[in-house]
């Protein structure tokens, strides 16, 4: 018993790790599916933590794991790919924060989410977890997104990872109320699908020649 | 408007004040295809509203002291004092205390003349009425009187030294008015400091006299409104540099302006006078009292005279430019006197001052109970407060009998003082009645002397074969409607005793060489506290919101920066205070 714990921790450690090398794939990239396929790779990873994390699994943390796969490494993704193909976009142009630079922000931030974690108050039990660093670094990689790219589609991308990073710190509770984590798993879901329909909206206008003047008075 | 006289709850008096306010600003913009109406217009939005803010602030921190929107004599509380300062500085906007009075000249002036006359005469009152109604219900802090009386001696005296050098003769009146709400204010001033110093016998005397000022004012100043109304109807500007010689042409105008004006500057047939009188009386037996009081009442008193003059210099000024000499303009030389609709309003406004001046005791009563409800004599204190009163006023008495400014006023203590020495005249109310009685004989007596002199000049005028000539036709040979004084140069001496307050704009090339060119003189008086405090410190506020405004500029990426930004700032400092 204790020793598989020790090894689903070391495990539940690794695919943190991955997911903040997927965090660092998705600054670095131009190109709009790596973006999404990163985001989409992080998803699946998030969603099998919680069978990782539970010793006996029951048929609730099943259902958060199956449906944050789903979301988030299926349906969300599909969704962005559909909106990509009806813009006929996959780069991004115009980046206000460039590759590089975001890169480097990005490592910055996940460095400083390391040094910074000692200093909260957390239990003890989760004191030598990656849980709280990677989800720090993970909502800083959303954030460099949301601000760093113009694309829309990118910007859901780090609408999105920002919502992982945010699915991670939640893990640290799933043992007290797993019905909050899966209620706040299927609520991510309903918000990213509406965020996604307006965003797709938004750029059909944009990107319609005659419609353009709409954002422009939309400024203030 | 009388909404805010009868609610007694904060909540519905903010926004029956704040009906009010609004109403006034379309009144004043009812021209409002002029630009310099709708500026004044919007001044005075401006300051309401900072007017009415100060007052939001006021009722609220009340409500959240005293737990409910309800409003109450609450004088117990001294925690309550310092909103004292907050309903001053809201109240006093609407009023026109001197520093806060940016918006009034302008207002009025810009105003049609009745609607003038309706915010002169009574809108500024409702903020005397708000500060009065607070100072009643409230405990003031004990600097209190000492502010109000300093606001109304200041007030009064660069209220007037403006009126003095104004040349639009609304904008005159309204500065005046400011000079009447200084008045008003000084007795206000007085009868807190007696209240803090628990003499009561002078602060009600002072308290009356605003009180009566509040309705003198309202009726002179009306009238002096209409009459304007009626000259700028007849000739079409406000410019008293071309006007003039409108005696001849508008005799019930000019004689019913004439009234007010000998009203407003306080001469002794008219209730001018009866109201600043009876704070005379106050501020006189503050000073002989000889408490800490007599040191801010000296100086009120003498700042006080010093207004009264100046505001007979000003109304001099205004009725000889308008009414006397010769048309210096074409419209002036073809005005016409007005209708009977005009002339009616002011003849009633008019026989209000008269009656007021000659009896003043008709209204007593009512002041008397005013004053009584702003200062309820409380009951374990009340033989006490006679005694002292009585007191206070046996030691003033040998003081008055020496500067004795008008006989009347000597004969009213002196009868005052025996009246009042018996317990049974019921402390002070009734021993100020008896020197406002007094005054009415007095004053009934003077109209009759004047009658009779004014009947012994024109019978010997007429005895001496009168003959009529053309104004200012001192030997020569041509003598034009410009060889005039103008309103600035007879107002010059005096406004330059002010020139460091009223800052007038000059503009001058003298006459030199042997062929000398045209000469120039030109002097105008600005809004000196708006344009040299007011805007500079507004343009300065403006700076600062157009840079940030730069920061609304509607890209999304930023305005998630601005979100990151902040979060980490606020964690930093979580972070910074948990460290240690």
């Amino acid at each position: 018993m204790e020793r598989w714990a020790g090894i689903n921790h070391q495990n539940l450690n690794l695919l943190i790790g991955l997911a903040i090398g997927l965090n660092l794939l998705a600054l670095s990239t131009s190109r709009l599916p790596m973006l999404i396929r990163s985001m989409s790779a992080q998803g699946v990873i998030l969603g099998v933590m919680p069978i990782l994390m539970e010793p006996h699994a029951d048929w609730r943390v099943l259902l958060v794991a199956l449906a944050t796969i789903g979301g988030k490494g299926l349906f969300i993704p599909g969704m962005l790919r559909r909106a990509m193909r009806a813009v006929r976009i996959d780069r991004e142009l115009e980046p206000l924060i460039g590759f590089v630079p975001s890169l480097l922000l990005g490592a910055g931030g996940t460095i400083a989410a390391f040094a910074l974690t000692p200093l909260l108050p957390l239990l003890a039990e989760h004191a030598d977890s990656l849980l709280v660093p990677g989800a720090l670094a993970t909502v800083i990689t959303g954030l460099i997104l949301l601000i760093g790219r113009t694309e829309a589609v990118a910007q859901v991308c780090g609408y999105i990872i920002l919502d992982n990073g945010i699915y991670l710190f939640g893990l640290l509770l799933i043992r007290a109320m797993p019905l909050m984590v899966e209620a706040g798993v299927l609520l991510d879901l309903t918000v990213g699908v509406f965020i996604l329909g307006i965003i797709v909206d938004r750029i059909q206008r944009t990107f319609d020649s005659l419609d353009t003047r709409i954002l422009t008075t939309l400024h203030e | 408007m009388l909404l805010v006289l009868t609610v007694s709850n904060g909540l519905h008096f903010l926004v029956a004040w704040e009906v009010f306010a609004v109403c006034g600003y379309f009144l004043i913009t009812l021209d409002g295809n002029k630009r310099a109406v709708r500026t004044a217009g919007w001044l005075y939005l401006a300051t309401s509203h900072a007017g009415t803010l100060c007052l939001c602030v006021f009722f609220g921190l009340l409500a959240v002291k005293t737990g409910g929107w309800e409003l109450g004599p609450l004088r117990g509380d001294a925690s309550l004092a310092p909103l004292f300062w907050l309903a001053l500085a809201g109240f006093g906007i609407k009023a026109g205390i001197f520093p806060l009075h940016i918006w009034l000249p302008s207002a009025h002036a810009n105003a049609p003349s009745h609607v003038s006359a309706l915010m002169s005469g009574v809108a500024i009152k409702m903020g005397v009425y708000g500060i009065v109604r607070f100072s009643g219900w409230l405990p003031v802090p004990a600097a209190a009187g000492w502010v109000v009386m300093a606001l109304g001696a200041t007030s009064a005296l660069l209220g007037i030294a403006f009126a003095l050098a104004q040349n639009d003769f609304k904008r005159l009146l309204a500065y005046c008015s400011v000079e009447n709400i200084g008045i008003i204010m000084i007795g206000i001033g007085g009868a807190l400091l007696a209240r803090s110093h628990g003499d009561a016998a002078w602060g009600r005397l002072a308290l009356a006299g605003a009180l009566l000022h509040v309705w003198n004012h309202g009726a002179f100043k009306a009238l002096l409104f209409f009459g304007a109304g009626s000259v700028l109807h007849a000739t079409g500007t406000r410019e008293m540099s071309r006007l003039g010689g409108l005696w001849q042409r508008m005799p019930w105008t000019a004689g019913l302006f004439a009234l007010g004006a000998v009203a407003v500057v306080g001469l002794p047939p008219l209730n001018g006078f009866v109201s600043e009188w009876l704070i005379y009386l106050g501020l006189f037996d503050a000073v002989a009292g000889k408490q800490a009081s007599a040191w801010v009442a000296m100086p009120a008193a003498i700042l006080l005279g010093l207004a009264g003059a100046l505001a007979l210099a000003t109304f001099a000024k205004a009725g000889a430019m308008i009414f006397l000499g010769a048309a210096r303009t074409k419209s002036a030389a073809l005005a016409h006197e007005c209708g009977n609709w005009m002339r009616g309003p002011m003849l009633a406004l008019a026989g209000i001052c008269l009656g007021l001046g000659l009896v003043p005791t008709l209204v007593w009563p009512a002041l008397t109970s005013a004053a009584g409800a702003w200062q309820p004599v409380q009951s374990g204190g009340l033989s006490d407060c006679g005694n002292g009163e009585a007191d206070g006023q046996r030691a003033g008495y040998p003081h008055h009998s020496g500067p004795g400014i008008v006989p009347a006023a000597v004969i009213g203590l002196t009868i005052g003082e025996t009246h009042a020495a018996k317990p049974s005249a019921g402390g002070a109310p009734a021993m100020a009645e008896v020197p406002l009685a007094t005054l009415g004989w007095v004053q009934l007596g003077l109209a009759g002397l004047m009658a009779a002199a004014g009947t012994l000049l024109w019978r010997k005028v007429m005895a001496n074969n009168l003959r009529r000539g053309p104004t200012w036709d001192c030997g020569y040979a041509a003598p034009a409607a410009r060889m005039q004084y103008t309103s600035g140069s007879f107002a010059g001496l005096a406004s330059a005793w002010f020139s460091w307050i009223l800052r007038p704009l000059r503009t001058m090339r003298r006459v030199h060489g042997h062929f000398p060119a045209e000469a120039i003189y030109q002097e105008r008086v600005p809004e000196t506290v708006l344009d040299m405090v007011i805007l500079p410190l507004a343009a300065r506020g403006m700076q600062v919101s157009a840079a940030v405004r730069r920061l609304q500029h509607g890209h999304l990426s930023f305005y998630i920066l601005y979100v990151v930004v902040a979060l980490a700032a606020l964690a930093s400092l979580v972070l910074l205070e948990n460290v240690p």
